[in-house]
């Protein structure tokens, strides 16, 4: 990819994409995916359209800083049909330490360009976290500190896109003990307009569909209080959950490899923070949709949320309470509620004393 | 004699710095250095093990 060369070079979003060979069918699908990712309904597809036909790649430059390249290997491995083209060619990158030819003083300028020359209209992104410890000496590149370069290019940006949890708040580089001072980018930069879009790693489609958003509408989408979008963590993980059915019947995986987790049972007791997680992995989910972890069998971690390292307990033990949802019930009691409503109160007692953790009995049917 | 400095090295995962040392079109010493550090380990501590993992599989 020549990335110098796209400066001079920036045609609108349409034309990129046919010169890609995407067609117009592949195109106006992927504006129908975008609008339903943003839980928009389809009267919304043609105002995607008209903005991602009329408007100019935006410049964006992808900043990292304490980061383990995971958001990047994410970024790049979409594969959903036409994506991997789509974000690569909707955007126009100018700067990814990951992927750039340039390197030292090449690449640098490169950046320094974009932060000149397109100064409040390109798009920041920025992956991993920010020292702030010690003059913020753990993270420096070509002699700055990552405080020092988001300062510049994301106080210049139209607006900065805090991709992972780490850039979002602080995520492992934050892990108790925080060896290095880690914070955010909202948090290392004040003042700046940004949004989070946490998760370990981001979801390459809620990237896009916020970067849609911005083009086709003009302004951020509706952010909650971590400032993640809401069309992508508005809605808890355990009310959308395939495996839900399972936790309302009380049948629970309580064993790695029981009969429960071989049939796709609730892992609430394996220590899925699910009914504390908003995320839309369930509807969206990874590898182009192929699967997400609870499909794959293992505990929701929660990684889209503040200090999950931290605050939710250790990852294989239960959640305390299920909070939400116009209730407020421990699992056992919910067990308990839906066996007896189905008046089998031999049953209710087994599932209500196994919920509550008491010495397993043996794997149900 | 002049020294030089590659900061920072792309396309590669992390952060690296090259240094080295120019004399009349030779490289006569070079340095490399990691600019990036989160102390991971310092995390495991007192840490339940069954999770370690998951944060160490993110280095």
């Amino acid at each position: 990819m020549n990335l110098v060369s796209k400066l001079k070079d920036n045609p609108s979003i349409a034309d990129a994409l046919k010169k890609q060979g995407v067609s117009r069918r592949d195109f106006i699908k992927f504006c129908t995916m975008i609008a339903a990712t943003l839980s928009l309904p389809s009267s919304f597809v043609p105002q995607i359209v008209e903005a991602l036909e009329k408007k100019l790649k935006p410049y964006v430059v992808w900043l990292e800083f304490q980061d383990c390249a995971g958001d990047s290997e994410s970024m790049l491995r979409a594969t959903k049909p036409t994506i991997a083209e789509i974000v690569l060619d909707v955007i126009s990158l100018e700067y990814h330490e990951t992927i750039m030819a340039g390197a030292g003083k090449y690449a640098e300028k490169a950046l320094a360009d974009v932060v000149k020359n397109q100064k409040g209209k390109y798009i920041a992104i920025v992956e991993g976290a920010i020292p702030l410890k010690d003059g913020g000496v753990y993270c420096t590149i070509g002699g700055r500190t990552a405080l020092d370069i988001a300062k510049e290019v994301c106080g210049n940006a139209a607006m900065t896109l805090a991709v992972g949890s780490c850039s979002s708040w602080g995520g492992i580089a934050s892990a108790n003990p925080n060896p290095t001072g880690a914070v955010g980018v909202g948090k290392a930069v004040p003042g700046i307009t940004y949004v989070n879009l946490p998760g370990c790693p981001m979801n390459v489609e809620n990237v896009t569909a916020t970067i849609v958003h911005y083009l086709t509408f003009g302004k951020l989408p509706a952010l909650d209080n971590e400032h993640r979008p809401l069309f992508a963590h508005g809605k808890r993980i355990h009310d959308n959950c395939e495996r839900r059915p399972h936790f309302d019947a009380g049948q629970f995986v309580r064993k790695w490899g029981d009969e429960g987790h071989r049939r796709g049972w609730c892992l609430y007791e394996m220590g899925c923070k699910g009914p504390e997680a908003h995320f839309n992995c369930p509807s969206i989910r990874w590898n182009a949709g192929t699967s997400w972890p609870i499909q794959a069998g293992h505990p929701c971690i929660a990684c889209a949320s503040t200090d999950n390292w931290d605050k939710f307990g250790p990852i294989y033990s239960r959640l305390q309470n299920v909070p939400g949802a116009g209730y407020q019930a421990t699992a056992d009691k919910i067990g308990l509620g839906i066996a007896a409503a189905a008046a089998a109160g031999v049953a209710a007692h087994a599932i209500g004393s196994a919920v509550k953790g008491k010495p397993e009995k043996k794997d149900e049917k | 004699m002049a020294k030089i400095a590659i900061d920072p090295i792309t396309r590669i995962e992390g952060h690296l710095r090259i240094e080295a040392q120019v004399d009349g079109g030779k490289v006569t010493d070079a340095w490399s250095s990691g600019t990036m550090w989160r102390g991971i380990e310092l995390m495991m501590k007192n840490r339940d093990p069954r999770e370690v993992w998951t944060l160490l599989s993110r280095v």
